[in-house]
Parts: C-alpha cells; sequence; structure tokens
C-alpha cells in the first residue's frame, strides 16, 4: 500500500505544527513539511509528493512563485497544489487558479475537517495506490 | 510620510462668476505656489484627472451633469484617492454632512468663504484624506497579519476540543471550550472587518443572477440551528412554500444578508420565544421580514443602528459575542444590490427588521427601454449592475439614444441575435463570464461582425492584456464613470458611416422604367406581391419603401404596419399610385402621389427627398 504523500510549505512552525497534527488524524496521510520555497521544490522532486499545501505569504520565495517554478520542473510540473492561505480575496483566488493552483483552503481553518478537505483535491491515481 | 503641499487644485464650478471670484482671491493672496484649473462640467473634469496630476478637488455640486450627492459619488469615484471639498450654496447642515458621508472630506459654504478659509480647508482635507487611506490599509494589513497567529491558537484549540490529543477532565475542557469559542469570535470580528473595509472601498465584486429568496432562507436557518438552540430560539419561515420570490442579487451576499440579521434577531431574543421570518413578493420587489420578540430599539439608538461597531448597549452586546458590524454590513451589501433595508417596532414587543430587494421580473422588464423616442438608435449594453446601467440609460436618452440592457454573457447573446443593435457597450467584468469572450462570440455573428463595440470597465485595464483583445477591433475602452462626451463621439462616427451607404429600397411594384430610375439612387429590392414583400423585410433592412396600390389591389395598406426595420423603427413609404390621395392621412405615407398626374422624375425627387430627410433624422438623433 502507497501512503497519500502530502508536502505542507510554511514559514511558520506553529502553523505547520498545527497542520501536521491535524492531518495526521487521517492514518492514510505521510506528511512532510517545509519552511521555505526553495526547499519544497527540492523535496518536491526527490519525494514526488500526491499533493503539495502551500503558504502564499513568505520570506525570499513566495507561494506563487514557487508554484511557478514547480511547474517548471518536468518532476514536480504535475503535482496537484493547493494554496493554504489568509489571502483568499476573489482577485487573489483568481490569481492562484491561473497560475496553475487546483485550489485555495483558508486560514484559519477547521483542523477536524481540513484532512477531509485536502483528500477533496486528491487525483484519483493516488486514491487507488492507497486503497 | 508627511502632509504634501498642494500644488494642483481642480476646480469643478459651472458658473463663470465663482470661478473668477476664487482666482482673484488666490492671486491677490498670493498663493503662486498653487495652480488652479477649472472645468465646467463632471465629464471634463473627469477626462482631465485621467490625464493630469492634482493634489485636490474642489467642487461645487450644482453641474449641468451632475447634481448634489451624485456629482459627489461621481467626483469620488473619478479619484477615489483624491481629497474633495464640496462648495455650497446652501447653508444646510445635513447635506454638507452626507456629503462628507459620500467621501468629502470637508465642505466650504458660498458668499461665507475668505481666502484663508480656503486654503486651511483645503490643506486639512488633504491631511484628512491621507490619515483615512493610512487607515485603510493599517485595516487590511492588521486583518491579514492578525489571521496568521489566530490560524495557530484556533487549530490547536480546536483539535483540544475534538480530543484529537486524548480527553481531558471537565473543568479543563470547560475552560478550552471558553478560549475556543472566543478564538472563533475573533476570526469572525476579523472577517468582518475586511469585508466592511473591502466593500468601502468599493473593492467587493457582485455576481447577479437570478435568485430564489426561500431556499437561501432555509439555508440560513439551518447554518444558524445550533446557534439558535444555544438560545433555546425556535426559528420559523411563514408560508415557506408561498409563491416563488426571485430577485436579482448575488446569491452568496444575500445569504450574508440574511444570516447577520436571523444571528442577530436570535441572539436579543429571550428563551422559548420565536424568531419569524417571512418572504413577501409585492410588484416591484420582494420584502423579506425578520421579527424578534427581544427589548426592542432604544429610541436614541436607531438613527445609529447600521453604523460600524454600533451597539446599543455595548456591554450587553459584547456578551452575546456579536461583532457590532453585523448591520453595518447589511445594509452595505443592500445597498450594492439595488434594495433598501430599514425596521419596526413589532407589535407587541420585538423588532421587524426588512430587505426590500428589485423583482427578478422587474429587473428583466426595464431590460428593454420602452421610454425612448421612436426612431432613436438602439444600444445593448452588458452590464450586470442595475444602478450602472439605468443612470447611462438616462444620460444616453437625453442624447437621443435607446438602450436595452443585458445583465449576462447568455442575455446579451439572446438579445443580440433577436434585435440588432447600432451598436454594444460591454462591460468587462459579467457574471457567466468576461466581456472579452462575449465579444469574441459577437464577433462571430455575421451581423455584428463589423458592429462598433466600446468596452465599459469598472476597472482600469483589465481584460486589455487579453491577447485576443487586440483582435477584436474594439472601438475603445472607457472606465467607469463612463466620459458621456466621449462616449457619444464615438457612437456618432459609425452611426453616421452606415448613413452614408447607399439606401436600400424596398419597391413593390412591376413598372421596370420604375425600378431603373430607383435603382440610381440606391439598392433596389423589387418584389411584385406582398408576401415576397414580407420576405424581403424579414431578410433585410430597408432605408425607404416604394408601393403601388393599384397593383396589390387594396392589399396594400395591410403592408403598412409591417414596414419597420429590425430594430422596429418605421420605415418610410412612397405611395406611387392612382390611390395615393386616400393614404395621405398615414403619418407614415411620407408622400402619397397619384400615379397618373406624376412623372417618373418628380417621383424619384420625392423619393431623394424622403431619404434626404431620412438620414438628416439619423444624424439628428445621434
Amino acid at each position: 500500500m502507497t501512503d497519500i504523500r502530502i508536502l505542507l510549505v510554511d514559514d511558520e512552525p506553529d502553523i505547520r505544527e498545527v497542520v501536521d497534527v491535524s492531518l495526521g488524524l487521517d492514518p492514510e496521510f505521510k506528511i512532510r513539511a517545509c519552511a521555505s520555497g526553495a526547499d519544497a521544490l527540492v523535496t518536491a522532486a526527490e519525494w514526488s509528493p500526491s499533493i503539495i499545501l502551500l503558504d502564499v505569504m513568505m520570506p525570499l520565495m513566495d507561494g506563487p512563485t514557487t508554484l511557478v517554478n514547480l511547474r517548471n520542473n518536468p518532476r514536480t510540473a504535475d503535482i496537484p497544489v493547493v494554496f493554504l492561505t489568509a489571502r483568499t480575496q476573489a482577485d487573489e483566488v483568481e490569481q492562484y487558479i491561473s497560475l496553475g493552483a487546483q485550489g485555495v483552503l483558508s486560514k484559519p481553518f477547521d483542523p477536524m475537517t481540513l484532512a477531509a478537505s485536502v483528500r477533496d483535491y486528491l487525483p484519483p491515481s493516488s486514491l487507488h495506490h492507497a486503497v | 510620510m508627511s502632509a504634501k503641499v498642494i500644488k494642483s487644485i481642480l476646480l469643478i464650478e459651472d458658473n463663470p462668476g465663482d470661478v473668477r471670484l476664487l482666482r482673484e482671491m488666490f492671486d491677490e493672496h498670493g498663493a503662486h505656489d498653487t495652480e488652479m484649473t477649472s472645468v465646467d462640467c463632471m465629464s471634463a473634469a473627469e477626462r482631465h484627472l485621467l490625464e493630469h496630476v492634482v493634489d485636490i478637488i474642489l467642487l461645487d455640486p450644482g453641474l449641468p451633469d451632475a447634481q448634489g450627492l451624485g456629482a459627489i459619488r461621481r467626483a469620488h469615484a473619478a479619484a477615489p484617492r483624491l481629497p474633495l471639498v464640496v462648495l455650497t450654496c446652501l447653508d444646510d447642515e445635513s447635506v454638507a454632512e452626507q456629503a462628507l458621508q459620500e467621501g468629502a472630506q470637508d465642505y466650504l459654504i458660498k458668499g461665507q468663504i475668505e481666502v484663508r478659509g480656503i486654503l486651511r480647508a483645503l490643506r486639512y482635507a488633504a491631511e484628512r484624506k491621507r490619515l483615512e487611506r493610512l487607515k485603510d490599509e493599517f485595516v487590511s494589513t492588521v486583518s491579514h497579519e492578525l489571521r496568521t497567529p489566530l490560524t495557530s491558537i484556533t487549530g490547536s484549540l480546536g483539535l483540544l476540543m475534538g480530543n484529537a490529543a486524548g480527553s481531558m477532565p471537565a473543568p479543563m475542557a470547560r475552560l478550552l471550550a471558553i478560549a475556543h469559542s472566543n478564538s472563533q469570535r475573533l476570526v469572525r470580528l476579523v472577517n468582518d472587518i475586511l469585508d466592511i473595509e473591502k466593500m468601502e472601498a468599493g473593492r467587493v465584486v457582485f455576481n447577479f443572477s437570478r435568485v430564489e429568496v426561500r431556499p437561501l432562507v432555509a439555508q440560513a436557518i439551518e447554518a444558524n440551528r445550533g446557534f439558535a438552540e444555544d438560545y433555546g430560539v425556535q426559528v420559523r419561515l411563514e408560508d415557506a412554500h408561498g409563491a416563488a420570490a426571485d430577485v436579482r442579487a448575488d446569491p452568496d451576499r444575500l445569504l450574508q444578508v440574511i444570516t447577520n440579521l436571523l444571528s442577530n434577531a436570535i441572539k436579543f431574543s429571550p428563551a422559548n420565544h420565536e424568531v419569524i421570518i417571512a418572504v413577501e413578493k409585492g410588484a416591484d420587489t420582494v420584502r423579506l421580514t425578520v421579527r424578534d420578540h427581544g427589548p426592542g430599539i432604544p429610541l436614541d439608538f436607531k438613527p445609529l443602528i447600521f453604523e460600524k461597531f454600533a451597539q446599543a448597549d455595548a456591554g450587553a452586546a459584547r456578551q452575546k459575542g456579536g461583532t457590532g458590524l453585523g448591520l453595518s454590513i447589511v445594509k452595505q451589501i443592500v445597498d450594492r444590490l439595488s434594495g433598501e433595508v430599514g425596521f419596526t417596532d413589532a407589535p407587541g414587543g420585538g423588532t421587524i427588521f426588512h430587505v426590500q430587494l428589485p423583482c427578478w421580473d422587474h429587473v428583466a422588464s426595464l431590460a428593454v427601454d420602452r421610454d425612448a423616442k421612436p426612431g432613436a438608435a438602439r444600444l445593448l449594453l452588458c452590464e450586470d449592475d442595475l444602478d450602472t446601467a439605468l443612470t447611462l440609460r438616462a444620460q444616453l436618452r437625453q442624447v437621443g439614444f435607446a438602450t436595452d440592457f443585458a445583465y449576462s454573457v447568455g442575455d446579451a447573446l439572446a438579445r443580440a441575435v433577436t434585435t440588432h443593435y447600432h451598436a454594444v457597450l460591454v462591460d468587462i467584468h459579467l457574471p457567466d463570464g468576461d466581456g472579452v469572450s462575449l465579444i469574441v462570440r459577437l464577433r462571430a455573428l455575421p451581423q455584428y461582425r463589423d458592429t462598433p463595440i466600446i468596452v465599459v470597465s469598472g476597472d482600469p485595464g483589465s481584460g486589455r492584456d487579453d491577447p485576443r483583445a487586440s483582435q477584436l477591433s474594439v472601438l475603445d475602452w472607457l472606465n467607469k464613470p463612463v466620459d458621456l462626451d466621449r462616449l457619444v463621439r464615438i457612437l456618432v462616427k459609425p452611426t453616421a458611416q452606415q448613413a452614408n451607404r447607399r439606401p436600400r429600397i424596398l419597391h413593390v411594384d412591376e413598372d421596370n422604367a420604375v425600378a431603373r430610375a430607383l435603382s440610381e439612387i440606391g439598392d433596389v429590392v423589387t418584389v411584385n406581391t406582398i408576401e415576397e414583400a414580407q420576405r424581403a423585410l424579414k431578410a433585410s433592412d430597408f432605408d425607404l419603401a416604394v408601393l403601388d396600390v393599384a397593383l396589390a389591389k387594396g392589399a396594400d395598406p395591410d403592408l403598412l404596419p409591417e414596414l419597420r426595420d429590425s430594430n422596429g423603427n418605421v420605415i418610410p413609404v412612397v405611395v406611387f399610385s392612382a390611390k395615393g390621395a386616400s393614404l395621405a392621412s398615414d403619418a407614415q405615407v411620407s408622400a402619397a402621389l397619384a400615379e397618373s398626374h406624376t412623372s417618373i422624375d418628380s417621383l424619384m425627387a420625392t423619393v431623394r427627398d424622403r431619404l434626404a430627410s431620412r438620414i438628416t433624422n439619423i444624424r439628428e438623433v445621434v
């Protein structure tokens, strides 16, 4: 059985921990966390996660730039990306989608339902593996 | 950052005497560093603001093309970041107060001003505007920054409350529940503040569609069920299966209105009482009422109820977990939905809040311009904001156009195929697609390949970078509010070109000599029967019809009501027949000539004359 691998990218250590515990409520989820966009590019290429949860406001390389870089690398180009962010105004969401994001989850989130929300964005292929 | 020096003032004033007086005052005082430009109408001001740097606006709101609060709103919309000082003739504090609510920073009363006073008022207005902007930016930044720690706090507390870290003893759980519910209240507060700030800055996009009110109410009741149970309050929708009440609204925003009114009513109801919601359909509006059995609204608080952070008894309201922004948000949304909100004391205690919104049918019936002058050139305006559409229709009517509305892309395409429009105005943001896609689809229709299309956008530049845009032969991109002079100049050109083409003449006769003579004047379609004439009328538009009554033997007058072009405009008729005299009383029959008494030459002179006057009419219209 292959796990559902989730890569979380957020510069806030507290948020990384809360998301980690929230997603850990789903026994099939295997979670790794990165603190920066640059780390995320490396980890995504090596680990091939099923999905990436990406923060928007991060120093050095912000979420949208990270997404563009992921899309430019053939090894990460097809990995679904969902933004997990406090910036969810209509024009901002439009921008994420136009850059190729699959969706947006807003902060603050409900920790008890976060895992189920992430599952909604998983490609069918990753679910087959897990069965 | 320090206050900016005022270098350039834009004076919007149509009274040359007042302009001169102000200029003299400035010159005498030696305010030479300050340059004053004056314009005499709002359109000119809007144009000026697009092309010049201005530090402050001085506005007399009694202009030929904009009056009162409307003028203030337009000036504010044209330059939301500039300080605005209103010049008024009236010593009326209430007008001035409203001016300030519409975005002005100060007002001056004509006849009571002296130059030192003006300069001081302008400096203060500029400073107030600067502080307002700092505040808005600060609110927006702070709200976003607050969400980051709030995400960790609500997330951690939510996990503990969900026993994700194991179960805990009851006293600990109780304290955690308090922390959890208050952290969620803080989230609501931050969301409300951001909402209000965005709406006040006009940055919220409304997606209008046909919305059935009762299912939305049911959804709001369901979402608040737990909340109502906490207060021991029952919520009931009266006449839940009543006649359909459809309004034109943004469903998400309308749900927000209903939810806010409902949660307010629940909060202020004593336990074991009912909150009753009713939906009634009137002639032009749908009325939604929310009745509670609470303590009612104190008299001195009534005028303040829709203000931000207004709570009659701040202590009591806070105990109820409110943010003090709910009703203020309701008011902002209902205004944008072209509706009204208010409240009354309920008989027997409590309060009834009511919201009135335009009926879908009523809004749909407004789509066709029925009050325009007959024969006016007809335009299609694709715009989803009803108030904007109505304003533009009124302005365009004054210069002789009829304006139909399409509220969506689908609506626009449906109208475009049933009616032929002289020109199409497209808002770039529409609820079911963007304006650029609409133009692509219009251009694909043969009859709209060359029709003038003008983009009207609330968001300068939006859609312009669309790669398809350059190939759509859009005549112009205008920003809202629309510069009417410029719009009319654009519209006149293509319509006049249409008028300069060879006239199309429908000739119902068998006489070849007449047909030959007519073909020197214009493009002639000659038919022999009424049926052929009807087919020809369906297939294309004509500028003039030349009829022979004798040929069709008394059936000819029946064709008259059908002689209209695809816009419904009457086609002038020249009757060439012995019976002509009997038709002369019909206004449509431009020239009733008796065939036996008229040579072909004089018939042609009459035809030329009628065509010339028709083309002149078109020119007058535009």
